[in-house]
């Protein structure tokens, strides 16, 4: 594929609602999604009726094998659809790595075809009780014979391979991850419906936290919670007649590693490697580059992956972005540097699992963002998962 | 008591993979289309993409190069005593296929460790018919067994005899 991405500004974000974010709602999860997503109707100046789009992943992100129940521990596109009494046209979920970014790609898909006008994209994440990732399984069937015996299961262990693989081969260390963390950490103490509000870490309390999976320790890992958010996406026409300045869609791309691993073994350079790719994908479809962007919200859900996405989408040098963190270059206070955790990200949220990117983007284009507002934000992106599995989403205030 | 290790359920395409592991074997599985090494043997060969790979298993040297290692201290299964080692280990083979396998390092969280240290496949006794493979540091591989330093991770591990070396 070559040139120009052809949904390059047609859909645009034309409003929002984000819930409170808690380690555990006192509502069950779909009431408060359906809730969440009739705020959002009316933020963009809609109707439900007026709704004919939903689409979402409703992936819960855990190993612990937790029972899935839609409307309980997660929520469906179909369940929110049907719960708030809406009629869609067009409901579909997204499956795969990246999410967030994956489920808008299918709204702007079913915009820009006609299968929908509007669209709302939700995210409802939940936190069970008891252990997120624990699992008491006896037997290994399938790809999990391949690791679980061995004792490599679950997603600390994945990250703390890859992150390793990276301190061994560019001399990293921890203070370069405690970087990235307290960043994320004093962004998150700003925003109101944070898990981490008005709690801030410093580097000592970051170093003093108990190691997990070396060297990926407590607070490299973003926190489990009960939140929702949803955003509703319409064609650019119909977007500027509705209430909020549009924020235009003027890229996206995601990726998929072509070479077969075991179950969560990310090599750093696959990671690298594909993550570049998809990068590539992104600045070519979207004629833009990485010196266009002036508000990257980068993925952080493990530390270690901005370090990782600040390389592949060409923000510094292979095997430079830990020094780059250390540096200063992601104070968000900083004018000169790259405010790539501004709006606190997962670390600083809660695992909200790429929405804090999405709604940074969209706050700050849509010059939304209250007392956070920052000056002259033309550009944004919005990244999710890891770079090789992950996608990532170009926002703009006006069209490119 | 600690709980028991999850074992590996063979399937058709993994058994002879377990049935040789009981016995201090590692093997691979070779497609019989392409000739390349397949790891974890799936129901398409991922190199040359044929959906029946006919794999056959072969012994393999069970010496590699750490690549990653990570020291896990909280575990979310059962029969894991933490701290523990896991190593990435690029498997040394003729062919150059990238075969990685992700395994316990017996020597413990003090071993000596660095980027392409050189490690061989020891196996750690699950049960009487249970092996899964695990890695030692070459250079210590001798006193290491010699002193039958087997993780002490379940009461089965612990009433059993390890299995032979290869």
């Amino acid at each position: 594929m070559s040139g120009r991405w052809p949904g390059r500004n047609r859909v645009a974000v034309a409003g929002y609602a984000q819930s409170d974010i808690c380690r555990q709602f006192d509502r069950p999860l779909g009431a408060v999604a359906v809730d969440t997503a009739r705020r959002a109707i009316a933020d963009a100046g809609l109707r439900v009726d007026e709704v004919d789009g939903f689409v979402a992943s409703s992936l819960l992100p855990s190993a612990g094998g937790h029972a899935v129940v839609d409307g309980i521990s997660t929520v469906s596109p179909h369940w929110l659809a049907q719960h708030l009494g809406a009629n869609p046209r067009y409901a579909a979920g997204f499956q795969g790595y990246g999410q967030l970014p994956g489920s808008v790609a299918m709204a702007v898909h079913a915009i820009t075809s006609g299968a929908a006008d509007h669209v709302l994209v939700h995210r409802a994440l939940h936190n069970p009780a008891g252990s997120y990732h624990g699992n008491t399984m006896a037997e290994a069937k399938g790809q999990q014979q391949w690791t679980m015996p061995q004792g490599f299961f679950g997603p600390l262990a994945m990250i703390g391979l890859a992150a390793n693989e990276y301190l061994q081969r560019y001399g990293a260390t921890r203070e370069a991850l405690a970087a990235v963390v307290v960043e994320a950490r004093k962004n998150g103490a700003r925003v109101p419906w944070s898990f981490w509000r008005d709690r801030p870490l410093t580097v000592d309390e970051y170093l003093a936290a108990p190691l997990v999976s070396d060297p990926v320790g407590r607070f490299d890992c973003d926190i489990p919670v009960d939140g929702v958010a949803a955003f509703v996406l319409t064609s650019a026409e119909r977007a500027r007649d509705l209430p909020h300045p549009p924020v235009y869609i003027a890229g996206l791309a995601s990726g998929q590693p072509t070479r077969a691993r075991l179950p969560l073994h990310w090599p750093l350079d696959d990671i690298v490697e594909v993550g570049q790719e998809t990068a590539r994908r992104l600045w070519a479809g979207a004629g833009l580059g990485p010196a266009d962007v002036d508000l990257p919200q980068l993925y952080d859900g493990f530390s270690p992956f901005v370090w990782m996405w600040l390389e592949v989408l060409g923000f510094c040098p292979v095997g430079e972005a830990h020094r780059f963190v250390l540096d200063g270059g992601i104070d968000s206070d900083d004018p000169e540097a790259l405010p790539v955790l501004s709006g606190g990200g997962a670390l600083g949220n809660g695992r909200m699992h790429g929405v804090p990117q999405m709604l940074e983007c969209y706050l700050q284009l849509s010059g939304r963002a209250g007392p956070r507002q920052r000056p002259d934000i033309h550009a944004g992106l919005a990244c999710h998962s890891s770079p090789h599995y992950g996608g990532a989403v170009l926002y703009t205030g006006e069209p490119t | 008591m600690t709980a028991a290790r999850p074992v590996p359920v063979p399937d058709e395409r993994s058994a002879p993979y377990w049935d040789l592991a009981a016995r201090g074997i590692l093997a691979l599985a070779r497609c019989g289309r392409c000739g390349r090494f397949a790891h974890p043997p799936d129901v398409v060969c991922p190199h040359c993409h044929h959906t029946d790979p006919g794999f056959t298993f072969e012994p393999v040297s069970g010496r590699g190069a750490v690549r990653s290692w990570t020291v896990v201290r909280q575990s979310f299964l059962p029969g894991f005593d933490v701290p523990f080692v896991l190593v990435d280990v690029a498997l040394d083979l003729e062919e150059d296929d990238d075969v990685r396998l992700i395994g316990r390092l017996v020597d413990g969280p003090d071993a000596p460790l660095r980027s392409g240290a050189e490690v061989e496949v020891t196996f750690e006794q699950l049960d009487d018919r249970v092996a899964v493979p695990a890695f030692t540091l070459a250079d210590r591989t001798r006193s290491v067994h010699s002193e039958r330093r087997f993780p002490r991770q379940s009461e089965h591990t612990e009433r059993l005899a390890p299995v032979d070396e290869p």
